[in-house]
């Protein structure tokens, strides 16, 4: 049954490979030196040929990426390498990598950042995973409209969400407090302590991106051929045999994409606690996103903030590829 | 699925990671160079914008029909960019050497001497313009602030906020205490008690777990005593003796119950609201913000001098000021400079702006209004702007912010934050403050 896919890239492979001996044939004609070949008129190149045309396809995009992506991250590299007045840096070789590796409020930031990481992702793509497996049962009424209402969530702008649960998770006059105290329950100081502020933030994160996870699991179990399942039911495997033989193995590519999104997203984690906590208390929800927008933006201090920039891209980098091998390899 | 499509979804998974992290680099990075002076322009005429927010751009909106009469050929346009939205704008208009800034600028002290040390080409030299023969027109302690490390003034005092204890009359009468007898923290201390006792209110509110990074209190504290974050050499004085001062008398009001938490939306104003709060430090602009407020306590507030942090020590102190500034881009440099001038050393334009929009002035021949003098009935009668006045005398020192302010003011609202929440000692987390203040900006302590 997995056969149709992999035929399909067979195919893609042929085509690949004759790709070199397409571009290979206006080389020998340019070249020159075949005394079979028709005479050409010298000079003339076509430009647009069966190999060049991708790449003049790709054009816009290349040049694109170029401008607006190649050139800031390069030119971000060189001003973490530097330091000084806003219109006068000069070269400090790597300094503000030294000074990063002795700043503690970085440490804490990368502390509560992979916290965060840690707890809400696991409890965030669970849940996710649960809502995709309600949403994709057949008996489940309405379904679009439940769909819908898991999505929404994740339209909402952070900003939205930020000033929406600032005012949710208020100690005394905030909503969540006032349905804990209809049980009973005295009022948490949600943004006040240490502890609490930390959960806050987990909470509006989960609440925000569970939507959009649930919606990407719900096209994977879509995708699942219902003849699995069926020839599982004929062979006598129960629900939960059947979720972890066959749901769980064929979601494992969407798996690994939500993990890896969601590893990213948090660890660029900045708008949520920025509303909600301005990243206290006692910096108890300083990311590192948020430590590196201050040192820019607040304290003009470019240089810095572009090691830290450079600091979190290559964490990002290692821990993807610790995913992707620790998720992918495994057959 | 076979290997090939695993491959091929893990390749293009790495892409998309290595890409959007460093994408963050992007929105990290601003261009290093500046152009300086470069593309600005000496234009006596033509149109000018003005960046300002909220009723400060309200206040300056209506200065604009009489200078366009006196000013024949130069249009103005004042635009309300919000705070705090105006200083990411001006900030990224600085790093990328002046591009896209309006001509004038309204800067608030806590920016101020950051943009002219990072960016000492960003803002026009007005001195050039003729702004030095204003020195001694403005509040004192203000000038220093606006005169960069070229010896150049770089901006105009406009706002001055003088700090002034208001406080609940009727409380405080109910209670039994003198007003007249307060004349330091430790009065207010001892006093703080009684007046919890009988009118179930605190003394004041504090944002304790630090979010919005408010330490106007404990900045207050130390002004109060003639001293900041940093000395006049720019040395780092975060763990010096008044600070630890300053800090005690906040762990000391905590530790008797006299502090309200007020984090949260508006959690301040509800608290004063249901009349939580006997007293509210606050400078000039809050004389008009409680009176329009809370109309309902109309006549059970007073306003006294803010009582020093040390016993027999000073009474005046300046929480903030904010300034007009001009663009070293800008093309109308004259006609920017002519607008300022025009706007903020006319008493008779400051005051209009002062009525309109509860900016109080800096400039000094301003207080001669009648206004100044005058009986506030939200206040029972009595003269409020004056109180304020006599607070900007002599002994509100300069206090210097340098380009590392905000940095420091991180710092202090975290030790602030660990002495309210944790209990912890003023003297041990000041010191740890300094400390990394001092591993960041590569100060020097003042021994």
């Amino acid at each position: 049954m997995s056969l149709a896919p992999s035929e399909r890239l067979g195919a893609t492979g042929d085509a690949a490979a004759d790709g070199p001996a397409a571009r290979r044939v206006p080389k020998r004609r340019h070249s020159g030196t075949s005394p079979a070949g028709p005479a050409r008129p010298s000079g003339r190149r076509r430009l647009l040929t069966r190999g060049s045309i991708p790449y003049v396809l790709i054009m816009p995009a290349v040049l694109g990426f170029a401008v607006f992506k190649a050139y800031p991250i390069a030119a971000s590299f060189w001003l973490s390498l530097t330091t000084g007045n806003g219109d006068s840096q000069h070269f400090a070789g790597l300094d503000n990598y030294r000074r990063l590796l002795a700043d503690p409020l970085f440490w804490t930031a990368l502390r509560n950042t992979a916290l965060i990481l840690v707890v809400q992702v696991p409890l965030m793509l669970g849940l996710a995973l649960l809502v995709a497996l309600g949403l994709n049962h057949s008996k489940v009424w309405l379904r679009p409209l439940w769909r819908l209402g898991v999505f929404i969530p994740s339209l909402t702008g952070l900003v939205a969400t930020g000033v929406m649960f600032s005012v949710i998770l208020n100690r005394d006059a905030g909503l969540l407090n006032w349905v804990l105290s209809l049980f009973g329950i005295d009022p948490v100081d949600w943004l006040g302590s240490s502890f609490w502020a930390r959960i806050g933030v987990v909470l509006v994160l989960t609440w925000h991106y569970t939507g959009y996870n649930a919606v990407m699991y719900l096209a994977g179990l879509q995708g699942i051929p219902k003849e699995l399942y069926e020839a599982a039911m004929v062979d006598g495997a129960g629900p939960v045999r059947r979720f972890l033989s066959i749901t769980l193995p064929q979601l494992r590519p969407i798996l690994l994409l939500t993990v890896v999104l969601s590893t990213i997203g948090t660890l660029q984690l900045f708008d949520e606690p920025y509303v909600l906590t301005g990243g206290g208390p006692d910096n108890a929800t300083l990311t590192v996103t948020m430590y590196l927008y201050d040192n820019g933006f607040k304290y003009f201090d470019f240089g810095y903030a572009s090691a830290l920039a450079y600091a979190l891209a290559l964490i990002v980098s290692v821990l993807g590829v610790l995913q992707v091998r620790l998720m992918g390899e495994r057959r | 699925m076979s290997q090939h499509a695993h491959s091929l979804s893990r390749r293009r998974i790495l892409q998309l990671a290595t890409a959007s992290a460093a994408g963050l680099g992007l929105t990290a990075c601003g261009s290093g160079g500046s152009g300086g002076g470069a593309g600005g322009a000496d234009g006596d005429s033509g149109p000018i914008t003005v960046w300002s927010w909220t009723t400060a751009a309200e206040a300056l909106r209506g200065v604009v029909p009489s200078f366009e009469r006196d000013n024949p050929g130069i249009k103005v346009d004042v635009q309300d960019l919000g705070n705090p939205a105006i200083w990411d704008k001006i900030t990224v208009g600085l790093a990328s050497g002046g591009k896209g800034l309006a001509d004038v600028l309204h800067i608030g002290v806590d920016y101020l001497p950051g943009y002219m040390e990072k960016f000492p080409q960003g803002l026009a030299d007005l001195s050039r313009l003729g702004a030095d023969r204003h020195k001694d027109a403005f509040a004192d302690g203000l000038w220093p602030t606006v005169v960069g490390k070229d010896r150049a003034v770089h901006a105009l005092p406009w706002e001055v906020n003088p700090l002034g204890l208001f406080y609940r009359h009727d409380y405080f009468e109910k209670a039994g205490v003198d007003p007249a007898s307060i004349t330091s923290w430790d009065d207010l201390i001892a006093a703080g008690p009684k007046i919890r006792a009988a009118t179930g209110a605190r003394l004041l509110g504090l944002d304790k777990p630090g979010s919005s990074q408010d330490v106007d209190f404990f900045q207050n504290l130390l002004q109060l005593q003639g001293a900041f974050y940093f000395d006049a050499e720019g040395r780092i004085t975060l763990a010096s003796k008044p600070a630890v001062e300053a800090l005690t008398v906040i762990k000391r009001l905590n530790d008797a119950g006299l502090v309200s938490d007020i984090a949260g939306e508006g959690t301040w104003k509800r608290l004063v609201g249901q009349g939580k709060l006997a007293t509210a430090p606050d400078p000039a602009w809050a004389v008009e913000y409680l009176a329009t407020k809370f109309p309902a306590q109309s006549g059970r507030w007073r306003v006294m001098q803010p009582p020093a942090a040390v016993p027999g020590g000073g009474r005046s102190a300046i929480v903030n000021s904010t300034y007009l500034a001009v663009s070293a881009t800008s093309k109308r440099r004259k006609a920017a400079w002519r607008f300022i001038e025009y706007a903020l050393t006319k008493p008779a334009e400051i005051n209009r702006m002062f009525a309109s929009g509860g900016v109080f002035p800096a400039l000094k021949k301003a207080y001669d209004d009648p206004k100044f003098s005058a009986p506030h009935p939200f206040y029972g009668g009595q003269q409020v702007l004056r109180s304020f006045v006599t607070s900007l005398g002599p002994g509100a020192a300069a206090t210097n912010f340098t380009g590392d302010y905000s940095r420091a003011l991180k710092f202090a609202a975290d030790a602030q934050t660990q002495v309210l929440l944790k209990g912890a000692d003023p003297a041990a987390v000041l010191k740890a403050a300094a400390d990394q203040l001092a591993q960041q900006t590569g100060r020097k302590q003042a021994a």
